[in-house]
This record gives structure tokens, C-alpha cells and sequence, in this order.
């Protein structure tokens, strides 16, 4: 009975469902409803079936050995454990999503020492009273105006005036 | 306030950020004279030099008629009373008109930059937020796998069900069909124990048997009718 008793670990939900983003909470409810209709299924069902009375049924069966051949039988018995097909696969899933979490917690770093780097140049900023234009079109790229591609006063399509 | 010497390109190095221009300009008396000629005659004449100075100066060049004085003085004179009016009425609101402007210029570029920073400051907490989350998936597997163990251990012992129920059936079909035999047997055999004594009865015996019951029933009938 080795294989059988792989204990169910508990699983705390409420952390669980606050670990959840917003988008993939469908798929978290239905998770969660699949594995409560489970428990319930297994909570229902008895660990072990009741035990046959033998006695009773020797003393009323007339057929003689009928019984007895029934009580070998079911006593030698050996009833397969359903075979864990699947337990390998949520292995590799699971190796699969620590990998990639790796990778995306990566690429979320980068992104945030890129902003860090933003918000430090934002925060190192002359104040604009005393700015010149051409500090603030070194601070602000988008205000410098493209002499080459309009040359003409005010250098921008009259529409963004 | 007298005007300090700002420092620009006195060394080979730039001074940048270039420092503000000074709020306001130099100090001037009555609109013309800076104050530092004031300041400069102060030591040798006092509070009234400058101003002695210059009376003595305009009745200087009007009595040597070096400055003639002809119809172009009293148009000088009206004009200069008309704009000195203007500038002292108007001033103050032109300068703080031209000044908004400017004001409006600058607050509406640092509400551009706060709101740059602050949306970059949000942005780094979700990435936390979201790295946060991602630990969070050791959970995900947990549940997976505590839900094939369930599925496992329920199949199990559905099939120990099973066999329980059908070997009981099995059981109970054969002390079913005993008794159920065992019945018919008894049905059978009384029935037909029945029918032999049935059978049994003689004619003969039959006529005795009527004739003795008449003569019962005559006594009953006697006995009724003293009772009665």
C-alpha cells in the first residue's frame, strides 16, 4: 500500500487567491470548484467497505462450498491501485513554469532598473525657471523642433500648434 | 539692491547650470539714476550731493541756453507726463499679466514631469506586484497535484465498492432464491395435501357426514328455540 497513501498537502487558498491576477481569475474559480467537487466525491465514499458477514451467509446458503469458494476467492483477492499517469506531466509543467518565471521575474527587473534610471534622471532635473531652451530639449526630446524636416516657421504641421 | 557681479565665463571652466538672472533689476532713483552714484557721492557730499549736483546742472545749461527751451520742451513735457502716468497706473497689472504667462508656461511643464514620475513609480510597484505574484506558483502545482492524488485514491475505492457489491449481490441472489424455493415447496405440498384430503372423502363418508350435521343443527335449532 505504499503507492496509495501519497498524502494531500494542504493547500492554502486564501493566499492562493490573492496571488491571483485579475485576468486569470476565471480559470482560478474553476480550478478551486474542481477541487471541492473532488473532496466532496472523496469525502463521501468510505475508506474501507464494510466486511462481509461469511457466517450468515454459510449457515443460509444450501449450495455446499459455494460459499467457502466465494470467501477464498474474495479474501485472495488483489484489486490493481489506478495507475499515476499523470503526476509526471504536472512535473514538467511545473519545471516548465519555474523556468519561465525565472526568465519573466528577469526581464521585470530589467524593466525596472530601466525605469529607475527615468525616475533618477527626472529627479536630477534643473528646475525649468532655470532652464534654457536648449537644456529643456536635452531634458524633454520630444520639444525639440525639426528644423530639417520643416524649415519654415513654426518647424511643426500647423495642426500640433 | 545693488547689483552683484554674476560670475560667467571668468575660468575655463562653464558654470552650468547657468545661476538665475536676480529677480529684480539694479536699484534706481526716480526712474534715471542708478543708486550707485548716490552711493558714490555719499562720502564726499552727503544725502543732498547728487541732487544739488544735478539742480545745478539744468540751471546751468537753461540760464547759458545751452538746452533752449521751445515748443519741442513742452511737447517733450506732455508726452513724458502721459507715459510716466501710463507706466504708474498700468504697470503693475501688465507686469503680472506678462508674468502669469510665463507661470502657466511652467506649471503646466512640472505637472508634466510629476505625472512622468509618478506614473514611472507606479510602474516599478506593479513590476513588484507581479513578481510577487509569480512566487506565488508552487500553489498552482499543489492544487494540481492534491487533485490527481483525490481523483486516485476516490477511484480506488470505488472499485473496493464494487467488488464489496457485487460478491453481496451474489450472495444474497442465491439465499434469495433458497427461500424464494423453499416457499414454492411449502405452497406446493400444502396445496396438494389439501387436494389428497379432499379426494379422500368417500361418498359414503360424505352422506354420514351431512346427516350428522343435520341432526346437529336440529339440536342447535331445539336448543334456540327454548332459549328464545
Amino acid at each position: 500500500m505504499a503507492g496509495r497513501r501519497a498524502a494531500l498537502k494542504a493547500v492554502d487558498w486564501a493566499a492562493f487567491s490573492e496571488r491571483v491576477p485579475p485576468n486569470q481569475r476565471a480559470m482560478f474559480n474553476a480550478l478551486k470548484t474542481r477541487s471541492d467537487a473532488l473532496t466532496a466525491r472523496l469525502a463521501a465514499l468510505p475508506e474501507k467497505p464494510p466486511a462481509i458477514d461469511w457466517a450468515y451467509y454459510k449457515a443460509n446458503v444450501a449450495k455446499a462450498g459455494m460459499v467457502d469458494e466465494f470467501q477464498k476467492k474474495f479474501s485472495a483477492l488483489k484489486i490493481p491501485e489506478p495507475v499515476d499517469t499523470e503526476s509526471a506531466k504536472i512535473d514538467a509543467q511545473e519545471k516548465e513554469a519555474a523556468k519561465s518565471s525565472a526568465e519573466y521575474i528577469q526581464a521585470s527587473k530589467a524593466r525596472i532598473a530601466q525605469y529607475e534610471q527615468q525616475l533618477q534622471k527626472f529627479k536630477n532635473m534643473i528646475p525649468f525657471e532655470q532652464m534654457t531652451y536648449e537644456d529643456l530639449h536635452e531634458a524633454f526630446p520630444e520639444t525639440k523642433l525639426d528644423k530639417e524636416k520643416y524649415p519654415y516657421w513654426p518647424h511643426k504641421p500647423i495642426a500640433e500648434l | 539692491v545693488l547689483h552683484t557681479t554674476r560670475q560667467l565665463h571668468t575660468t575655463q571652466q562653464s558654470l552650468a547650470p547657468v545661476p538665475p538672472l536676480p529677480e529684480k533689476g539694479g536699484e534706481v532713483r526716480h526712474g534715471l539714476i542708478p543708486e550707485e552714484f548716490f552711493q558714490f557721492l555719499y562720502p564726499k557730499t552727503g544725502v543732498t550731493g547728487p541732487y544739488m549736483l544735478g539742480t545745478g546742472l539744468i540751471l546751468y545749461l537753461l540760464s547759458k541756453e545751452i538746452y533752449v527751451v521751445n515748443h519741442e520742451t513742452v511737447a517733450a513735457a506732455s508726452i513724458l507726463s502721459v507715459i510716466i502716468y501710463g507706466v504708474k497706473k498700468f504697470g503693475p497689472d501688465v507686469a503680472a499679466f506678462a508674468d502669469k504667462l510665463n507661470e502657466d508656461k511652467i506649471a503646466h511643464a512640472t505637472a508634466v514631469k510629476n505625472e512622468a514620475i509618478e506614473s514611472l513609480q507606479k510602474a516599478i510597484e506593479e513590476e513588484k506586484k507581479e513578481q510577487w505574484r509569480v512566487e506565488g506558483r508552487t500553489y498552482l502545482f499543489d492544487a494540481k497535484r492534491n487533485n490527481i492524488t483525490m481523483l486516485l485514491e476516490t477511484n480506488y475505492r470505488e472499485r473496493l465498492m464494487m467488488v464489496y457489491n457485487e460478491v453481496k449481490k451474489r450472495l444474497d441472489y442465491q439465499v434469495a432464491l433458497q427461500n424464494l424455493r423453499r416457499q414454492k415447496e411449502q405452497d406446493h405440498m400444502i396445496d396438494w395435501v389439501e387436494k389428497n384430503v379432499v379426494k379422500s372423502i368417500t361418498p359414503q363418508q360424505q352422506k354420514e357426514s351431512i346427516a350428522k350435521c343435520i341432526l346437529d343443527l336440529k339440536a342447535l335449532s331445539k336448543g334456540a328455540h327454548t332459549a328464545v
